[in-house]
């Protein structure tokens, strides 16, 4: 059923113009290269847009973009990425290309923090051995959770550590597309371009690869589908947990965790999310670092920082957001999302990939349709397959809800068939089989993920572009809302 | 005097230095073509001289010692066969560059090689027109004279010292161990580079030059015990005394029975104690002074000598510092008998009297201050005025650091402090009452004050311990950017990767690097840069079981050896060569067919998924479910089993991996049947 290397337009085209460098009819407008000069314990802010080329190159002195240090004459593409080159002894940069806005900042107190958390997580490390820190890392969204993790877990390796780095929030992958909750340990060093690094590929990567375990949560918040959310941080916390068991220095290294924006939001009482209390204990967090609110801070020592009869104290350390985040608005955060999507199939501009094409009829094909909380209790009444399609469009925000704990039915996923309303979206292949019950069909890690290139409802044949040559058997799949579709993966 | 990096402030002309510079590199030997090819180079691009040359000085002074002298060949070379401007550029360091070269290396047949060279240098270019030598005389003649006075002082030396230390029965002259960190320069050498010799200057290394250390002469000679004010001489003459004191330990521990050893160590410890105790009040201590100082001349430079304070090397040493072993400091000994090398003893004490008191001097006064400043000019005069000025303290050090950075010294001496320490160090025990030079002699074997202290630690021991409090977060701790950058002081220059200056770092440095070329090989092949493919992701079990480990740390033959010890890779993992012609195997256990395939990382013919088992080539994961279904239950894979309560077998969904070529389909749908044995 796989075809293998059908033709695909765009395929063939030059590295420089895969998708991932986003559209390259432009021709480059007269690039302007200055160079600057950054004062020691200074960075370098920009915001670049996703279609223009904006290169740096270190030319004299020492610089990092979250934690990893750029080599010296070395150019990177930073399209498309809202950061800060930081400098701890001062540096030369040699700057090209456009970006929407660009400064030089002093400001630079949350770097100290930061580092600082990093010595802090090295004492921990150095006093118990056999215990490593296990942070978790909260705070609502555009506070830097992620650099932060980033530049920590980038200084860890570093320090020759083999830190295990968790991501909780489905709108963003870490090393996947989105939609994935992600678990990563990082043996080797992270990359000034991709942040975390490349996933496995079938060839040479510049650098060495990272493998991550993959779960699949699609919906775009915690509070769309709480206990599937809950019950996926549960099996993600003992898969890690276990991992940590069986490797000593990734034990040592510890474990740090990133979260939605969303749970770092409290109440108008000022109570914490009780997700995140779940979190909190199924990942035995040693250490809370908060980056919201004093209030949020503030409820969480109330609840944390004091040992409760069996509990042990945590301690929970606020870091104030650094000055350079900037609020990146939805059109941001869907061209990033977009770009993730492409990546995953196509690769980065150094390592280009082939996705193929495997077109199956719609008979061959099990498809588990992930509903929303909201619909769920509505569809279940009308029960008719024909109508959820048009329930589960892509193109539409899924409602929100935050209740928890009413999701009493069970009803997670349901078997549809292919329609047009799929196409452009991602579905996820797990590992277990295709007729597997609920539970397992949701607990269990991904295996990949398929782009719906085309639905012909006439002919009954549905259009994958997969990542793999190989079929891969009899497996489930699953589709959600979300992420939102991406129309011009294959142009 | 190439203060800053070649690569920093010469853009424009960058990039052919930096070919230049890579071409360099490689040169290990005297090879004719290289050292020609290099010397066209030179002739086709004399637009960017001066970076050339830049990058050619720093080269020879920076490069391990056995490439120096293939190195200078290129230099004499390039002003033989090109000229100008390289004989004027590379003029300007010619004595810094050779002499330092001559002083790291350790051949005496290379060092006649390069008194040869030297000699050259003073002839015209042989069946040239040109009746001019090679170098101007200026150039070379402070050299040979310098060559001259150090042959000399090494004489001396072994005359005098002959019956000392193991080390000392090398015939030849101590060195600079092929490292590049020159403030550890033991005190003999400094005297004859105090001639006038440049230093190299650690500050002008490219990489370094943003955040170096401190200068090298707060670096040396740190006694056992820091001294916080070092005006306060008591303190002083008490550290110096028990610097004296553990060398006379190691002394007596070398010769227990020596009476003379043994009588000076009684002596020393009841100066200490009278010292100690503060019995020792006024002019007396000035004569304890200036007999500790004499003593401490007299003694034999030890190698147990006072030097806990000594930097390791990682701290000093540079992302391409060459490889050593010897340990970069021998003779710690601070006071030298070496004799005065240009300014008379006392000289500058006038100078310094005049400068101290607040008030620039007129420069006739200061000429007469000193005569070696009889014939320098008004300007330079005048910025020695200001650059005292500016310094705080006013000892010799300062002052001659002064004298220096105005360029009064230029021509006969170097343009760093350093340069000057062992002529204040080397001053002869003075008479008694002359407490300004007996005080300077002695700071300037101390570090200044003012140092910080952290930079001279260890960086090892430097970790820090912080807390976890909020309180914690805010200070800036210079110890944990150095942990991150200086003490992982090579580095990759392709992804910036750092490595530690050890013998493991650089183990494994050059392990990364052949990874980088492997992959980079790979990619460049039309062959394999088609038709990549993302992998499936891993199931949880054998994500589980993966250890994360850096393969471009990691040799081949480890992995290789590993397949056995093995629980850092899956069972899928793991492969057996295939025997010559047999490209067809049946699993002895499933009985499948296996067929091998062509490993780009082995460049062999493997069976993927592949074990011995029983001596007999099976899959891997066959024999891994055996063992586990026959005890050795992995605890791991019930707990998960038991939470999933999935239907998937662990272990036994793995689709792909580089080397496996089973599929996923037979991989799901077989699971159950590769358990029937035979």
């Amino acid at each position: 059923m796989a075809l293998p290397g059908l033709s695909l337009p765009g395929l063939g085209l030059q590295p420089a113009s895969t998708p991932a460098q986003g559209n390259s009819f432009a021709p480059p407008i007269e690039q302007v290269t200055r160079t600057e000069n950054l004062p020691a314990r200074s960075e370098w802010r920009f915001e670049t847009s996703f279609g223009s080329p904006y290169n740096l190159r270190l030319l004299g002195g020492h610089a990092e973009l979250f934690g990893v240090e750029l080599a010296t004459n070395q150019p990177y593409d930073l399209s498309g990425v809202q950061g800060a080159i930081f400098t701890w002894q001062g540096c030369q940069l040699e700057i090209t290309g456009e970006a929407e806005s660009e400064y030089a900042a002093e400001e630079t107190e949350y770097a100290t923090e930061w580092l600082n958390l990093h010595g802090m997580l090295e004492t921990l490390r150095s006093e118990r051995p056999s215990d490593g820190p296990r942070m978790l890392v909260v705070g609502s969204d555009n506070t830097g959770k992620s650099s932060l993790i980033r530049s920590v877990a980038a200084w860890g390796v570093k320090a020759g550590r083999t830190p295990t780095v968790v991501n909780l929030d489905p709108r963003q992958g870490l090393l996947a597309p989105p939609s994935s909750l992600s678990a990563v340990t990082l043996g080797s060093q992270m990359e000034v371009e991709t942040g975390f690094g490349i996933a496995p590929t079938s060839g040479p990567t510049s650098m060495p690869v990272k493998t991550p375990l993959i779960y699949h949560y699609p919906y775009a918040s915690p509070t769309d589908r709480p206990d599937v959310y809950k019950a996926l941080a549960t099996r993600l916390a003992l898969s890690t947990t276990s991992k940590l068991e069986e490797d000593v220095t990734a034990k040592q290294s510890g474990l740090m965790v990133d979260t939605p924006g969303s749970l770092g939001l409290t109440d108008g009482k000022g109570n914490i999310s009780e997700i995140l209390h779940h979190l909190i204990s199924e990942f035995s967090i040693n250490v809370i670092v908060s980056l919201g609110p004093e209030r949020l801070t503030n409820s969480l020592s109330k609840r944390y920082s004091t040992a409760k009869g069996h509990e042990e104290a945590i301690p929970v350390l606020r870091i104030a957001k650094p000055g350079g985040v900037a609020e990146r608005g939805e059109p941001h955060m869907k061209q990033l999302r977009s770009r993730q999507i492409k990546q995953y199939f196509f690769g980065s501009a150094n390592e280009s990939l082939n996705p193929h094409s495997h077109s199956i009829p719609f008979d061959n094909v099990v498809i588990y349709g992930a509903k929303p909380l909201a619909s769920a209790t509505e569809t279940s009444s009308y029960g008719a397959a024909e109508e959820e399609e048009d329930d589960y469009d892509p193109y539409t925000d899924n409602p929100t809800t935050t209740a928890s704990g009413s999701g009493t039915s069970n009803a997670f996923f349901e078997k549809v068939t292919p329609s047009v309303a799929m196409t452009a979206s991602l579905i996820a292949i797990k590992f277990c089989p295709a007729n597997s019950d609920e539970s397992t069909i949701r607990d269990s890690a991904v295996m990949g993920f398929l782009y719906v290139a085309d639905v012909d409802e006439g002919r009954k044949k549905v259009r994958f572009l997969a990542p793999h040559p190989q079929g891969w058997g009899n497996r489930a799949l699953v589709w959600g809302g979300w992420p939102e579709a991406v129309v011009d993966l294959v142009t | 005097m190439a203060a800053r990096s070649p690569r920093g402030s010469f853009s424009a002309a960058s990039d052919i230095a930096s070919d230049f510079e890579e071409s360099l590199k490689d040169l290990q030997r005297n090879d004719r073509f290289a050292i020609e090819n290099l010397t066209n180079i030179a002739r086709e691009s004399t637009e960017h001289a001066q970076a050339i040359s830049r990058v050619l000085e720093n080269h020879i002074r920076t490069t391990a010692p056995s490439r120096k002298l293939p190195a200078l060949y290129v230099l004499d070379s390039i002003v033989k066969n090109v000229g100008t401007p390289y004989t004027v550029y590379l003029g300007r360091g010619l004595f810094t560059t050779f002499m330092e070269s001559y002083g790291m290396i350790n051949d005496p047949l290379t060092r006649r090689a390069m008194d040869n060279l030297l000699k050259t240098w003073k002839e015209p270019v042989p069946g040239s027109m040109d009746h001019r030598p090679v170098f101007s005389l200026d150039v070379v003649r402070p050299i040979e004279n310098a060559l001259i006075q150090w042959k000399t002082a090494i004489l001396q030396k072994q005359r005098q010292v002959q019956p000392q230390a193991a080390y000392k029965s090398t015939p030849t002259p101590p060195q600079f161990n092929g490292q590049y960190a020159v403030p550890v320069v033991p005190a003999q050498q400094q005297a004859f580079y105090g001639h006038g010799s440049q230093q190299p200057v650690p500050q002008q290394h490219p990489l370094q030059s943003i955040y170096q250390a401190p200068t090298p002469i707060e670096q040396q000679y740190a006694p056992p015990t820091p001294v916080q004010h070092p005006h306060v001489d008591v303190p002083v003459l008490q550290a110096d005394i028990s610097s004296l004191v553990s060398r006379l330990h190691a002394q007596f521990a070398a010769s227990p029975y020596d009476p003379d050893v043994q009588n000076k160590l009684k002596t020393v410890l009841q100066l200490q104690t009278m010292v100690n105790n503060g019995s020792v009040v006024g002019p007396s201590l000035q004569a304890v002074r200036s007999s500790v100082t004499a003593f401490a001349a007299g003694l034999p430079p030890q190698l147990q000598a006072p030097t806990p304070q000594w930097q390791p090397p990682v701290q000093l040493s540079q992302p391409y510092q060459p490889p050593q072993n010897t340990a970069p400091y021998m003779q710690p000994t601070p006071v030298q008998s070496q004799p005065l090398a240009f300014l008379a003893p006392g000289a500058l004490n006038g100078l310094q009297a005049l400068l101290a008191n607040g008030q620039k001097p007129s420069t006739p006064q200061m000429r007469t201050a000193v005569p070696a400043l009889q014939d320098v000019s008004h300007a330079q005069l005048n910025s020695v005025q200001n650059n005292v000025a500016a310094a705080p303290t006013s000892n010799t050090t300062d002052l001659l650091a002064a004298l220096a950075k105005s360029g009064v010294l230029a021509g006969m001496s170097g343009t760093t402090p350093q340069s000057y320490v062992p002529v204040a160090a080397s001053a002869p025990p003075p008479q008694a009452n002359s407490t300004v030079s007996l005080l300077q002699s002695l700071q300037s074997i101390l570090p200044p004050p003012g140092v910080p202290s952290g930079l001279s630690a260890p960086p090892k021991s430097a970790k820090p311990r912080i807390p976890f409090s909020a309180a914690a977060l805010k200070v800036f701790r210079p110890e944990l950017v150095r942990s991150l950058y200086d003490d992982q002081p090579n580095q990759c220059s392709t992804c910036g990767r750092r490595f530690l200056a050890t013998q493991d770092g650089r183990a494994k440095k050059s392990r990364h690097l052949d990874w980088h070329f492997r992959t980079n090989q790979r990619m460049a092949d039309p062959n394999t840069g088609r038709g990549q493919h993302r992998n499936w992701f891993v199931d949880e079990m054998e994500w589980i079981r993966l250890t994360a480990f850096d393969p471009s740390t990691t040799t081949a033959d480890a992995a290789t050896a590993a397949t056995a010890a093995k629980k850092e890779r899956g069972p899928q993992d793991s492969y057996v060569r295939a025997p010559a012609g047999v490209t067809r195997n049946t699993c002895s256990i499933c009985q499948e067919e296996m067929r091998s395939s062509y490993a780009e990382e082995l460049q062999d013919w493997v069976f993927g998924n592949a074990a011995l088992w029983n001596g007999r080539i099976a899959h891997a994961t066959c024999g891994a479910e055996i063992r586990k279904s026959t005890g050795q239950p992995a605890m791991v894979a019930a707990a998960l089993a038991l939470a999933g309560g999935e239907g998937q077998r662990p272990g036994s969904g793995t689709p792909d991996s580089m080397l496996g070529k089973r599929k996923a389909e037979a991989a799901l749908a077989g699971s159950g049947a590769r358990l029937k044995m035979g």
